[in-house]
């Protein structure tokens, strides 16, 4: 065996990453990575690329027990990482991507262009034959850089294992294609791969053995020509019998949120949806089906030409955040740092910002109160249990479930009509998530509309009255009552519409 | 304690330096006249630097200002010179400052250009303007003298520039610390997506400050003018750099590595102070560059270990 991880297990704070997740890869083979959303592929990938060190567990290469010290260490044991987001420099050509960070070829004190050129022909006859070699990376379709990112992970140092994460998340189906063949062809060479994907149809068709993860630990592993579709499904959610608690949509409670003919994801496809005052709506999708954006159009924060959003009967007008702020609009982004808080400021500025009114020294007058900051953090402290030593302590003091309570005490005060809730327990340990589903579900319960996005599904389940999913650009499923289940959804979500190659 | 030096270390080497000046010449850099004077000679350099310290509040800069200031002081003399009454004259500068800022302030926040290339475009059409108004050639004449008691004597016992120091300094503090705006500008500086998002507005506050720091700086062409009785097309040349550098000193001070009025005071000081004890002392100009800079780099040396060891 090439590659055999046993028993790994990492933490973070309060929440486990991998709790005993195993794998064997053998040489020449591909091998698929299963497993839902936070099922630990990242961190496991991480491990093997030297960038998280595990708490237990063993890393054999070889039979050998290796401890991966560092990218550096990682890369000399020929393991190579393909990322979602590429990193090829836009304005090289392919030949000078596949050399960043590697040995140049040199002619005296010079770069040996030439020899460049050749050994990358060399290799892309091999891999990839119809690849433009002389073009900058810019020009490129995203499955021309992906062929790029494999011909540079071959050279330097003989590659031994190559880990790809989504290789075709982005790509047509006719160019999936042509990357299926470039990683059959990487296989016939000796080197193991590592694949993960959300695509069931392709792993079935081109891997040779699969590893399923759920909750940080493997849940199933074997020969892939002796599982089918339905079966990795059922690895990957494992809850066919969890207990669920029945939420059903408030009944007699008028629609709120009003969202029609409205353009999502990049395939022109539309959406359209209602939720009412008081119900949770759940949106469920793999990384990359489009939720995020979505929630932003609906928000305001991206503009959009077609389709309309109404909100108690009134039209709200495409990117005008204002808009749905005057009408008891409110929003939690997904990246609480770079979207959510602003660092610099004190947590009491990061509570007011949305609100400066309700901080003014007198009702008449723009001027802002340090009484009156103090007096609204502790409001928000109180009645949302922040920990917080001083008002004007600055955000990142808190810790993440703190924090992220900040984002909803922003909204705080006034009456909530809509909630827009992206990702809301995101790095948040299992205490604070509790509390936080408690905050959101009193939201709720005073008659906002909740529109949220989760990749866990356990939130999923205990917050949303429904639940939307979405896959490939389109709604594959509209569940609720008996019929919200996790397998129900997990098959929904894997349900990957083929679409129409552009080039075919 | 490190909180204590992190925030008034650099008050404190603004006391060090003139405490040191004051040893080394007793007499001249010490004498209550000298340090009030030194109060007169950095209000122009710390107005411009005032402006730029609003536009680094939304994490921007403005390299038009240095323009803009020549651009004033040409602007005043020339509808001096067509024969507009001097109090519609100055505010007729300070309405075209502001066009150019909500120009800078639009292209830069409305269509996310870099704000190093958007003003410094901006600040080259505004040079070719000036150029073009004064022909090229300092403007003298024409210039009231009841203008020209703006920039220059004494009110209350102390110099009248002073008082126009005061006065912009505590508009702009109130601006920045103490009324809505400034924590959207803060906002918007610290993390302009997060601001966006809880629904500040991005465009008419970035333009806010952009047309504040144009202001600002035209309001130094006129009191720059006021002061020498005349104006030339190159008279802001050197305010750029020197402001940039007294709002660096300034957000080293006060508040973590944020742009502040007081700081940027502070800042402005230590310029200042540093220009007048060489020159009291006889060091030639070159070497008070150097050392300026000196100063300057060190100070922020300074503040990174302070940073990195906390």
């Amino acid at each position: 065996m090439l590659l055999s991880i046993k028993a790994l297990e990492k933490r973070y704070g309060g929440a486990r990453a991998l709790a005993g997740a195993n794998i064997d890869v053998a040489a020449g083979s591909v091998h698929g990575l299963l497993g839902e959303n936070g099922a630990g592929k990242s961190t496991l990938i991480k491990t093997l690329s030297g960038l998280v060190t595990p708490d237990a567990g063993e890393i054999l290469i070889d039979g050998k027990p290796v401890t991966i010290e560092s990218v550096r260490h990682a890369e000399e044991l020929g393991f190579r990482f393909i990322h979602q987001e590429l990193s090829l420099v836009p304005h090289f050509t392919a030949v000078e991507n596949a050399f960043v960070g590697r040995a140049y070829p040199k002619r005296g004190p010079f770069i040996d262009r030439a020899a460049m050129a050749r050994a990358i022909a060399e290799t892309a006859r091999d891999i990839a034959p119809d690849l433009p070699l002389d073009v900058p990376a810019a020009r490129l379709t995203t499955g021309q850089k992906q062929l790029v990112e494999i011909i540079r992970a071959l050279i330097g140092e003989p590659a031994r294992l190559v880990v790809m994460d989504e290789p075709t998340a982005s790509l047509s189906d006719g160019e999936a294609r042509r990357l299926h063949k470039a990683v059959r062809r990487l296989a016939e060479r000796g080197v193991a791969v590592i694949f993960i994907s959300h695509r069931l149809d392709e792993v079935m068709e081109i891997c040779d053995r699969y590893t399923v993860l759920r909750n940080g630990a493997t849940a199933g592993a074997g020969d892939i020509s002796y599982i089918d579709r339905p079966g990795l499904v059922r690895l990957m959610s494992g809850r066919e019998e969890a207990e669920l608690i029945a939420r059903p949509t408030p009944g007699g409670s008028p629609v709120a949120l009003k969202v029609s003919d409205l353009p999502f994801g990049d395939h022109g496809s539309r959406i359209a949806f209602e939720i009412k005052a008081g119900e949770i709506l759940g949106l469920y999708g793999l990384v990359g089906a489009g939720r995020t954006s979505l929630m932003k159009i609906v928000w305001g924060a991206t503009s959009h030409r077609e389709g309309t959003i109404t909100l108690e009967g009134r039209a709200l007008r495409p990117g005008h955040i204002g808009d749905r702020i005057a009408a008891g609009g409110a929003y939690v982004p997904e990246d609480r740092r770079h979207e959510g808080l602003i660092v610099s400021r004190t947590i009491a500025e990061n509570l007011a910002i949305a609100n400066l009114k309700a901080v003014r020294v007198a009702p008449s007058l723009p001027w802002v109160g340090l009484a009156a900051l103090k007096r609204r953090a502790e409001e928000v402290k109180s009645a949302l249990s922040v920990k917080m030593s001083s008002a004007f302590a600055k955000p990142l003091t808190l810790s993440g479930g703190n924090q992220q309570k900040l984002l909803f005490g922003r909204w705080f005060g006034r009456p909530i009509r809509l909630l827009i809730l992206d990702e809301p327990t995101r790095g948040v340990d299992v205490g604070a998530k509790a509390e936080i589903h408690a905050v959101a579900r009193r939201f709720a319960d005073e008659g906002a509309a909740v529109l949220m996005t989760t990749s866990d599904m356990d939130e999923l389940l205990a917050l949303a009255n429904r639940v939307l999913v979405l896959a490939g650009g389109e709604v594959t499923a509209e569940l609720t009552g008996p019929s919200l289940t996790p397998a129900r959804i997990i098959d929904a979500a894997f349900q990957h519409q083929s679409r129409k190659d552009p080039a075919a | 304690m490190t909180g204590f030096v992190r925030r008034f270390g650099t008050l404190a080497a603004l006391v060090i330096i003139i405490i040191a000046f004051s040893i080394a010449s007793p007499g001249a850099f010490g004498s209550p006249s000298n340090l009030i004077n030194i109060t007169q000679q950095m209000t122009l350099l710390a107005i411009v630097a005032i402006g730029a310290t609003v536009v680094m509040a939304v994490g921007e800069f403005d390299l038009s200002t240095a323009s803009i200031v020549s651009f004033g002081g040409i602007l005043v003399v020339f509808l001096f010179k067509v024969g507009v009454p001097a109090p519609i004259a100055c505010l007729a500068v300070l309405a075209a400052a502001a066009v150019f800022g909500a120009v800078s302030g639009f292209v830069v926040s409305r269509f996310e250009v870099l704000s190093f290339i958007a003003t410094l475009a901006v600040g080259t059409i505004i040079g070719g303007i000036t150029f073009w108004l004064c022909e090229g050639a300092t403007l003298f004449g024409n210039i009231p003298a009841e203008f020209r008691d703006i920039g220059r004597g004494t009110m209350l016992g102390l110099p009248t520039l002073t008082w126009w120091l005061i006065g912009v300094a505590a508009c702009a503090w109130i601006i920045l610390d103490k009324v809505e705006i400034g924590r959207r500008l803060y906002a918007i500086g610290g993390n302009r997506e997060a601001a966006r998002l809880a629904g500040v507005r991005i465009v008419p506050n970035t333009m806010f400050a952009f047309i504040v720091s144009a202001v600002l700086s035209a309001l130094v062409g006129i009191l720059l003018t006021a002061r020498i009785g005349s104006a030339n097309p190159t008279g802001g040349g050197g305010y750029l750099l020197s402001a940039y550098a007294a709002v660096f000193l300034g957000m080293t001070a006060f508040r973590e590595g944020e742009a502040n009025v007081p700081g940027t005071l502070v800042g402005a000081a230590i310029i200042a102070v540093i220009g007048n004890g060489l020159t009291i002392l006889g060091v030639s100009t070159f070497l008070q560059d150097i050392i300026t800079g000196t100063i300057i780099l060190a100070a922020v040396l300074v503040r990174r270990a302070g940073k990195q060891g906390a």
